[in-house]
C-alpha cells in the first residue's frame, strides 16, 4: 500500500493517544471513603470477564478510530503491487512503451487495445500519485527518448500511437541505461509496457547481462513491468509472400503465397474469406483454416499485360487485432539478374559462369560477365546484382566502386587469389597463406550455419550436403566478419562481413577439382551462388518488400504515399506504418514484420529472470481492463473510522449501565428518597 | 409530661408533632406497671376480653349474673390487662454508618448527614415518644469498637443518659450488629420492642438468624435500614479509590467497569433482605437518609397503631 500524502503517517503514534488518556485517568483517581464495599468486591469479581472484554473493545475502538482518521489524511491507495513503490517521490519517471503489431490486440468488448489500455492506466496511476520531476517516454517505434510535458499529452502524442513495427525492450532499456547515467538520476521509476513477445524482448540475447548487471551499478532504480501475458484472443494475421510477376505474351499474372495465421490455436475448422485488391479490382476466396491457420500457395491474380508495375494488398475480416489484417505488396517485371565474374584464371572463371547461367527458374533472365582483373572498369556497376572478384583485393577507385555497390544492397563475393596477393585489405579483410592438405588428406567442415544466409537449409528442411565437400587447399582468411563454415582446424571456409546494406563474403577456397570438390559436387556451389545472386538482383528490382522501421524510407526522398488511401501518418513516421510508397521508379510495401505474427509470447518466469536482483515488480494486467492500477482509499478509512466510532458509542452507552440497566438489576424505584 | 431538650439532634418541631401519636407494640407485652399496651395476662382494663366457666376458688364479684340469667350457667367475665412497654434502641455504630452523600467524581458537593447522624435522630425521637408516654427505653451500641449497652428503665433520668449516650456515640470499626441481637435476644427476660436502625451491611442469611432468634424470643422487631441514595446509583465516571470505612483494603476501581456488576450485587442484596423481611415478618423500614426523619417516624408509628385502637 502507498500514499499520497505520506508523511501524515508520522502522527501514526497518536493512536497511542486513547491508550495514554486512559492511563493518565487512572492515575487521576479520587480517593473516596465507601461503606458498601462488600458490593463493590462483589462487582470486582463479576467484572473480570465480559466487563473487562467490553472496556479493552471500547479501548480498542478508539485507538482504531484515531488509526483510521491518520491513515485516510494519508490518501492511501490500493493496489498489493504497489507495496513496493518507496513513500518518497522519484525524481523522474521513464515509461517505456511497446508499440508493437501485437500490442494493438483489442478487447472486443472493452474497444481498448494492449497499449491504449496500458497508457490510461499507466497515466492514471502517475496523476494521483508525483512521478517526479521528469516524465520521459520511449518508444519501441523510433526507440529514441522524448520528454513528456504533461501526462494528459502522453495519451495524445503521436510517439505513443499504433505502429505495426517490432520492439527492441533490451535497446530501449539500454537508451534509459544511457539516459540515466548521462543524468544521474536518483530515484527512478521505470515502467515498462509490453505484452511480452518474445521477439521483442530477445531474452536469450547476450546484452541482458550486461544491461542487468548496468543497472545493478544504479542505486534507487525501480522497474515496473505492466505485462499483458493474457491467453492471444481469437485473431487471424495475413500475410503475402514471395509476390512475383509473370509476363506470358501480352497477358501478365501475379503469383504469390498466402499466409494465414490463427493465434487461438484450439479453435475449430472454419472458412475465412481473402480479399485480394490488385489495380483497384477486388477480388475474395475463401480458405478454409484448421487450427494453426491456412496457406494459399502459388495463388495466381490475372492482371494487365501492360501494368509492369504496381500494389496491392491481401486483407481479412476484422478481429482482435485491426493491424495484421491487411498486409500489403508490391510488385515489378524482375530484373536481369546479372553476374560479374573478376578472375584471371579462365577455367576457375568458366566455374563461376556455369553454376551462375543457370537460373532457378525458366522465366529469369540470366546474364554471366568473365572478365580478368585489368578491365575492371568495364563493369556495369548499376546493373550488376552480384559480383566474384578471384584477384588480388582490389584497391584504390576499383576498392571505392565495390563498396558503393555493396552498400547499394548489391552482394560481392571474394574468393583467393593465386599466389601473392596478401597485402591488400577491404573490408577489414585481407587474405593469408595457402594451406595445403597432404596429399592424402583433406580438409572437411566441422560446422557450417544452416538456419540462414548462404548455406541454409533447403525448404524441405534437409542441410546442404557440406559434409560431403573436400577441401583440398585453401587460404588463410584474417577477417573481423563472422563465419559461416568452418573447417577441422577453425579455419573459415566462408565469411561474413558484417555491413550497413548488402552482403561480402570471403570464401577462402576455389570451386576446382585442384582446390576443392564444389564444383564437382556442384549442388553446395550452385544454390550458394544462386542465393547470392537473388538477394543481390534485390537490390534491383523496382518493387521491394520492407519491414517497418524507423529509416525504412530513408533510402529515398521522394516516397509519394499510395496505400492506404486514408493515409494521415506524418512523414516522419511513415516508415512505421503499414503502406505502399513510390517514386518515379520504385515501389515499396511497409509491412509488420514476420515475426510479429509468429512469435510466441515469453514465460514470465523467463522475464522475471531477466530483472533478477533488480528492485522489479511485475504487474500482471488483463487487455480491456479498465480499472485503475490504483485508486484511492480514504473513503474505506473513513467508514471504518465511523464504525468504530458508532461501536465504541454503543459500548460506552450509559442507558445500559444506569437507567436500562436499573430495570434489569432490579433497582427501579428503589429511588429511597 | 415535660422534658426539657438538651440534645441538638433532637427537633422540638418533630417531637412536638409526634407526641400526638402513641408507640405500639404489635405483639402483647408484658410489663411491671401498668401501660398503654396489650398484655398476655387478663387485667382489669376497660377492654372486654372473654367469657370464662366459673371453677370453684374465682372470685364471686366477677360472675357476670345477666349471664347466668340468660343461660343458667356461672360465668366469669375477663378483661384485658394493660402494662407498659420495654423498648431497647440497637444502633448500629460500625464505621459504614459515618458514611454520608458522597461527592460524584464531577461534582465536590458538602456530606451530607452520615447514617450515624440519621440514626441518632430516629433513636432519640423513638426513646423520647416511648418515655413520654411511660415505656422504659434501653439503648444498645452494634459496634466492635464501639459498644454500649444500657438496660431498659423508664425514668426521666435514664432518657437523659440515653440522650447523651446518643450524642457521644461514634461511628468506627467494623459492625457488631449481629452478635448484639444475639445477646440482646437471650439478654432482655421479657417480651420488648426491639428496634434496629442499621445499614445492614451483612450478609442477609445473618440478618435472617438475628431476626429468628429474636422473634423465637417473642420480642416485637422494628427495622431501620438506613441508605444513601449514591450508594444505590453508584454514578461515577472515573476511576475512584474507595477506603473501606470499617478499616478493610482500599479498593482502586473504574465505576464505568463494574458498575454494572455493582448495581447487580445490590439488587441481589436488597432481593436477599425483601425475603428475610417476607419470612421473618419484622417491622421493615428501608430509608434513605435524605428522607425527613419526621415523616420516616410518623409512618412507622401510624403503621403499628391497632385498627380497632381508637
Amino acid at each position: 500500500m502507498s500514499f499520497l500524502q505520506p508523511f501524515a503517517l508520522i502522527a501514526l503514534p497518536l493512536m497511542a493517544l486513547p491508550i495514554l488518556i486512559h492511563l493518565i485517568n487512572q492515575q487521576r483517581h479520587r480517593t473516596i471513603p465507601w461503606a458498601a464495599m462488600m458490593f463493590l468486591m462483589s462487582a470486582k469479581r463479576m467484572s473480570r470477564g465480559m466487563a473487562r472484554l467490553r472496556h479493552l473493545l471500547i479501548l480498542l475502538m478508539r485507538v482504531l478510530a484515531v488509526g483510521t482518521l491518520i491513515f485516510a489524511v494519508s490518501r492511501p491507495l490500493s493496489g498489493g503491487w504497489l507495496g513496493s513503490v518507496g513513500l518518497s517521490k522519484p525524481d523522474a519517471t521513464l515509461i517505456l512503451l511497446d508499440r508493437s503489431a501485437s500490442m494493438e490486440m483489442q478487447d472486443l468488448q472493452a474497444g481498448e487495445s494492449k497499449r491504449s489500455t496500458a497508457l490510461k492506466r499507466l497515466t492514471e496511476l502517475l496523476e494521483q500519485g508525483d512521478y517526479g520531476t521528469h516524465l520521459m517516454l520511449i518508444d519501441s517505434a523510433t526507440g529514441q527518448m522524448q520528454e513528456v510535458d504533461s501526462l494528459k499529452a502522453l495519451l495524445n502524442l503521436p510517439v505513443t500511437g499504433a505502429s505495426v513495427t517490432s520492439a527492441n525492450i533490451p535497446a530501449m532499456l539500454e537508451t534509459a541505461l544511457a539516459y540515466l547515467k548521462a543524468n544521474e538520476s536518483g530515484r527512478t521509476e521505470i515502467w515498462i509496457c509490453s505484452d511480452l513477445k518474445e521477439n521483442d524482448w530477445d531474452i536469450h540475447s547476450g546484452r541482458w547481462n550486461a544491461i542487468r548487471e548496468a543497472f545493478a551499478e544504479l542505486q534507487g532504480v525501480h522497474h515496473f513491468l505492466l505485462a499483458y501475458t493474457d491467453p492471444p484472443s481469437s485473431n487471424l494475421s495475413v500475410r503475402a509472400e514471395n509476390v512475383q510477376r509473370w509476363q506470358r505474351g501480352s497477358t501478365a499474372e501475379l503469383v504469390l503465397d498466402v499466409i494465414v495465421r490463427r493465434t487461438d490455436g484450439h479453435g475449430g475448422a472454419r472458412q475465412v474469406p481473402i480479399a485480394f485488391e490488385v489495380n483497384n479490382v477486388r477480388s475474395v476466396v475463401e480458405v478454409a483454416l484448421d487450427t494453426l491457420g491456412a496457406s494459399l500457395q502459388g495463388h495466381r491474380i490475372p492482371i494487365d499485360g501492360k501494368l509492369s508495375s504496381g500494389w496491392g494488398s491481401v486483407s481479412l475480416p476484422g478481429d482482435a487485432n485491426p493491424l495484421d489484417n491487411r498486409f500489403f505488396f508490391v510488385f515489378s517485371t524482375p530484373p536481369v539478374r546479372k553476374a560479374v565474374i573478376v578472375s584471371d584464371d579462365a577455367k576457375v572463371g568458366e566455374a563461376f559462369r556455369r553454376a551462375l547461367a543457370i537460373p532457378t527458374d525458366i522465366r529469369l533472365q540470366h546474364r554471366v560477365d568473365v572478365i580478368p582483373a585489368n578491365r575492371v572498369a568495364e563493369i556495369d556497376w548499376e546493373n550488376t546484382a552480384l559480383l566474384i572478384w578471384q584477384a588480388a583485393l582490389p584497391r584504390g577507385l576499383v576498392a571505392e566502386q565495390v563498396m558503393h555497390f555493396v552498400n547499394t544492397g548489391r552482394v560481392a563475393m571474394f574468393f583467393p587469389p593465386g599466389p601473392g596477393g596478401t597485402g591488400e585489405q577491404l573490408f577489414d579483410s585481407h587474405w593469408g597463406n595457402w594451406h595445403f592438405s597432404g596429399s592424402d588428406q583433406v580438409s572437411k567442415l566441422s560446422w557450417w550455419r544452416g538456419d540462414a544466409d548462404l548455406l541454409a537449409h533447403v525448404e524441405s528442411g534437409d542441410a546442404l550436403p557440406l559434409n560431403e565437400l573436400r577441401t583440398y587447399r585453401y587460404r588463410m582468411l584474417e577477417s573481423l566478419g563472422t563465419p559461416l563454415a568452418r573447417f577441422d582446424d577453425d579455419a573459415p571456409l566462408l565469411n561474413r562481413v558484417v555491413t550497413d546494406r548488402g552482403a561480402v563474403y570471403f570464401c577462402s577456397t576455389l570451386p576446382t577439382a585442384h582446390f576443392s570438390s564444389l564444383e564437382r559436387d556442384g549442388v553446395v556451389f550452385y544454390v550458394m551462388l544462386q542465393r547470392a545472386l537473388t538477394e543481390g538482383s534485390l537490390a534491383l528490382t523496382m518493387a521491394s518488400q520492407r519491414d517497418a522501421g524507423l529509416g525504412v524510407l530513408a533510402d529515398r526522398e521522394q516516397w509519394t504515399s499510395v496505400a492506404p488511401e486514408e493515409d494521415t501518418v506524418s512523414l516522419s513516421s511513415r516508415g512505421l506504418h503499414a503502406g505502399v510508397y513510390q517514386d518515379e521508379t520504385h515501389w515499396v510495401a511497409v509491412n509488420r514484420s514476420q515475426a510479429e505474427d509468429t512469435a510466441k509470447t515469453s514465460s514470465v518466469e523467463a522475464v522475471d529472470a531477466l530483472f533478477e536482483g533488480l528492485s522489479y515488480r511485475r504487474i500482471d494486467v488483463d487487455v480491456g481492463d479498465t480499472s485503475a492500477l490504483a485508486s484511492e482509499l480514504w473513503r474505506i478509512f473513513l467508514i471504518a473510522m465511523a464504525l468504530a466510532l458508532i461501536l465504541e458509542a454503543v459500548l460506552s452507552l450509559p442507558g445500559r449501565n444506569i437507567r436500562n440497566g436499573r430495570q434489569e438489576e432490579g433497582l427501579e424505584g428503589t429511588s429511597l428518597a | 409530661m415535660a422534658l426539657q431538650l438538651r440534645r441538638d439532634y433532637l427537633n422540638q418541631q418533630v417531637l412536638e408533632r409526634l407526641s400526638t401519636l402513641q408507640l405500639h407494640a404489635r405483639l402483647p407485652m408484658i410489663g411491671n406497671v401498668s401501660g398503654k399496651h396489650r398484655s398476655p395476662i387478663r387485667g382489669s382494663s376497660l377492654e372486654f376480653a372473654e367469657y370464662r366457666k366459673y371453677v370453684p376458688g374465682d372470685d364471686t364479684r366477677r360472675l357476670d349474673w345477666r349471664a347466668y340469667a340468660r343461660n343458667d350457667r356461672y360465668y366469669i367475665k375477663e378483661f384485658e390487662a394493660d402494662t407498659n412497654l420495654r423498648m431497647c434502641l440497637v444502633v448500629d455504630t460500625s464505621g459504614s454508618m459515618d458514611f454520608a452523600h458522597a461527592p460524584s467524581a464531577t461534582t465536590d458537593g458538602d456530606p451530607d448527614i452520615s447514617k450515624l447522624d440519621y440514626a441518632r435522630r430516629i433513636a432519640g425521637t423513638l426513646a423520647y415518644v416511648a418515655a413520654l408516654q411511660g415505656d422504659a427505653v434501653g439503648l444498645y451500641c452494634a459496634g466492635k469498637t464501639f459498644h454500649k449497652e444500657i438496660p431498659p428503665k423508664r425514668s426521666a433520668t435514664h432518657l437523659s443518659i440515653i440522650l447523651d449516650e446518643l450524642g457521644a456515640m461514634e461511628a468506627s470499626g467494623e459492625t457488631g450488629l449481629a452478635d448484639v441481637l444475639h445477646e440482646t435476644a437471650e439478654r432482655v427476660p421479657q417480651r420488648a420492642l426491639i428496634v434496629v436502625i442499621s445499614d445492614l451491611f451483612i450478609e442477609p442469611e445473618t440478618v435472617r438468624n438475628c431476626f429468628e432468634h429474636l422473634c423465637f424470643r417473642k420480642h416485637d422487631v422494628a427495622v431501620f435500614h438506613l441508605m444513601e441514595q449514591s450508594e444505590l446509583d453508584f454514578e461515577f465516571d472515573r476511576p475512584i479509590r474507595f477506603v473501606d470505612m470499617e478499616g478493610g483494603e482500599p479498593i482502586l476501581a473504574d465505576p464505568t467497569v463494574i458498575g454494572t456488576q455493582y448495581r447487580r450485587a445490590m439488587a441481589m442484596y436488597l432481593d436477599s433482605m425483601d425475603e428475610v423481611i417476607l419470612d421473618t415478618e419484622v417491622d421493615y423500614h428501608r430509608i434513605c437518609i435524605h428522607e425527613n426523619y419526621g415523616d420516616v417516624l410518623a409512618r412507622f408509628l401510624l403503621g403499628r397503631t391497632p385498627k380497632k385502637h381508637k
